[in-house]
């Protein structure tokens, strides 16, 4: 196994009398794709939102890379390299394609000391990084509140991909996708992974989750009911692992 | 629909308020008698600039997707301080300083920081505290105009200092110098709104507060300087507000919310937050004063302006809405 990039030890969070999280430990390698798995309110959200700073764990520790770790805002754990995609889509429908891309990163270039925006520069980063991808969006200066689903979408995953950093969260990235589009994210999944990145991502299909991740960590009731490598179980496996009929196939990450 | 006609028809609804300004304007030219002068345009101009700079700080915060409507009673509180210090007779002072151009950057720093401290008592509650801006600019509202009574005892303070009332005598191209203040801050602020991160963070985090603190921008404090600029800019239309009745009265500027306020709705400012443009505001401010100097003009009781605005601010809002109907169609 590649060295760890991300260590949970024994997370917890409680929402008052409720534990969500009732102690959460596993790892994530460098350029490796994990599959977080789990039935509704086992708490796969919580733990993107603690890992990317939105939530602070109620205890429990965590390492990345090799450094004690605890994102207090999600500008923190991006200034880590922490990227996330979440499952509502974090656009601003009220502005356009670019200002989203770039938004709370924008490119500037100083007029008597003032930061002004380079519209131009953006754009074209925009405009390249999407055309890369595959992805046709009629005008980059559209807002997006006049966008599709799809498109929107596709945005987000496009936002990642470019920025990258060192850690990818996905929370169910392809809710809104066609086939042929899901494809293509899982592709940029792969190809973001060859990079060395560790990637997250959480979703409800099994289908996708083995098609994509090295390793498949599951989550009922707050606590990793398994954590396999993918080569190593199979989907009847994992679906009795999230549904809790039987442990089998789980055991320590491998 | 072809490509031309759609960019057409957006760079039209886009800039509605400014057609509807024209409008108003030729069609006042042509059926009122002695509209159409320089004077009268000039008049125009000069009577909005109080209500132009107010305007500038509430739609700020309401683009951000907030509010602010303790900007008028600020304001009076602004232009009091003012009135006290710098005024010779009634309740002022009559400071003096020497030389006398100092009294001009003293008061109007006065003026401002009266204004940005509230805003940032408003800003600090409303991030910190989490309170609903409306309820805690409302109770500014109350307490600033309260203030404004108990420091002046309910009199009024006249004859501001000569150098800082030049302002309002001394003239540039037809205009006073506090109408070129005011074209000046629409200027800079729909720069900053247009061209810098800063003001494209505020209309961001106006569309969707959660995204933008996702994307790692400091929405807090983006939030507070919002307030504080509201504020300040409140300050500075107090400041104006004393030159132009050179002085003060306790009751000095009621009323002007509800008219900055149907300006920045006129003016295309979404009350959602996330949508408007200054230059927009300005011409919506532009539009009350041209329709408030054609009922002077006509001889209508000044009372009915009040009826004319509120219709004003119906139509505008059904305006916004029937513009979004043909938005959907476009996209």
């Amino acid at each position: 196994m590649s060295e760890p990039l991300l260590v949970l030890d024994n997370v917890t969070k409680n929402y008052g009398a409720i534990e969500a999280l009732k102690g959460i430990s596993f790892s994530i390698g460098k350029g490796e794709v994990v599959a977080l798995l789990g039935d509704n309110g086992a708490g796969k959200s919580t733990l993107v939102k603690i890992i990317s700073g939105g939530l602070e764990p109620t205890s429990g520790r965590m390492l990345f890379e090799g450094k004690e770790f605890l994102a207090k805002s999600p500008a923190e754990a991006k200034a880590a390299g922490i990227e996330t995609v979440y499952q509502d889509l974090s656009l601003c429908t009220n502005v356009d394609v670019v200002a989203n891309f770039f938004m709370g990163r924008e490119i500037t270039r100083k007029i008597f000391g003032i930061p002004v925006l380079d519209e131009r520069a953006m754009e074209a980063v925009v405009g390249k990084a999407l055309a890369s991808a595959g992805t046709r969006i009629p005008s980059l200066r559209t807002n997006v509140e006049h966008l599709s689903g799809g498109q929107r979408q596709a945005i987000e995953l496009n936002r990642f991909v470019h920025w990258g950093g060192k850690l990818v969260l996905l929370d169910e990235p392809f809710a809104a996708l066609g086939v042929e589009q899901t494809r293509r994210g899982l592709d940029m999944i792969r190809q973001v992974a060859s990079q060395g990145i560790g990637v997250v991502i959480i979703t409800h299909i099994m289908q996708q989750a083995f098609q994509v991740a090295d390793r498949i960590v599951v989550i009922r009731q707050g606590v990793v009911a398994g954590d396999v490598a993918r080569n190593k179980t199979s989907p009847d496996a994992v679906i009795n692992m999230i549904t809790g009929e039987t442990l089998a196939g789980a055991g320590p990450g491998g | 629909m072809n490509l031309r006609t759609r960019h057409a028809l957006e760079f039209v609804l886009d800039n509605l308020v400014w057609f509807m300004l024209v409008f108003v304007l030729v069609v006042f030219s042509l059926f009122i008698p002695n509209y159409f002068q320089l004077g009268i345009f000039a008049n125009i101009i000069e009577a909005s600039s109080v209500l132009g700079v107010m305007s500038i700080g509430l739609a700020l915060v309401i683009i951000a997707g907030h509010m602010d409507l303790s900007v008028e009673s600020v304001a009076a509180l602004s232009a009091m301080a003012v009135g006290i210090l710098f005024c010779s007779s009634g309740i002022g002072l009559g400071i003096q300083l020497h030389p006398e151009w100092l009294m001009v950057p003293v008061s109007l720093l006065l003026a401002l920081a009266v204004g940005g401290l509230i805003g940032a008592f408003n800003g600090f509650l409303v991030v910190r505290v989490k309170m609903s801006a409306f309820i805690i600019t409302l109770a500014s509202y109350i307490w600033v105009r309260g203030l404004v009574l108990v420091i002046s005892g309910g009199r009024s303070a006249q004859d501001l200092a000569p150098a800082i009332r030049w302002f309002g005598i001394q003239r540039l191209i037809g205009l006073p110098l506090t109408a070129w203040i005011a074209i000046a801050c629409f200027v800079v602020f729909s720069l900053i709104m247009a061209k810098t991160p800063f003001g494209r963070h505020l209309v961001m985090i106006g569309g969707n507060e959660t995204a933008t603190f996702r994307a790692g921008i400091r929405v807090n404090r983006n939030l507070v300087i919002a307030f504080v600029l509201a504020g300040a800019i409140a300050g500075l239309a107090g400041w104006l507000l004393a030159i132009r009745t050179s002085g003060a009265t306790a009751n000095l500027g009621v009323g002007l919310l509800f008219n900055a306020f149907a300006a920045v709705v006129i003016g295309g400012v979404s009350l959602k937050g996330g949508v408007g443009t200054l230059p927009g505001v300005y011409a919506g401010v532009l539009l009350l004063s041209a329709i408030n100097t054609a009922i002077n003009l006509m001889g209508l009781p000044a009372n009915f302006t009040q009826v004319i605005h509120g219709l004003l601010v119906l139509a505008a809002v059904l305006l916004d809405a029937f513009k979004q109907t043909i938005r959907q169609r476009l996209a």
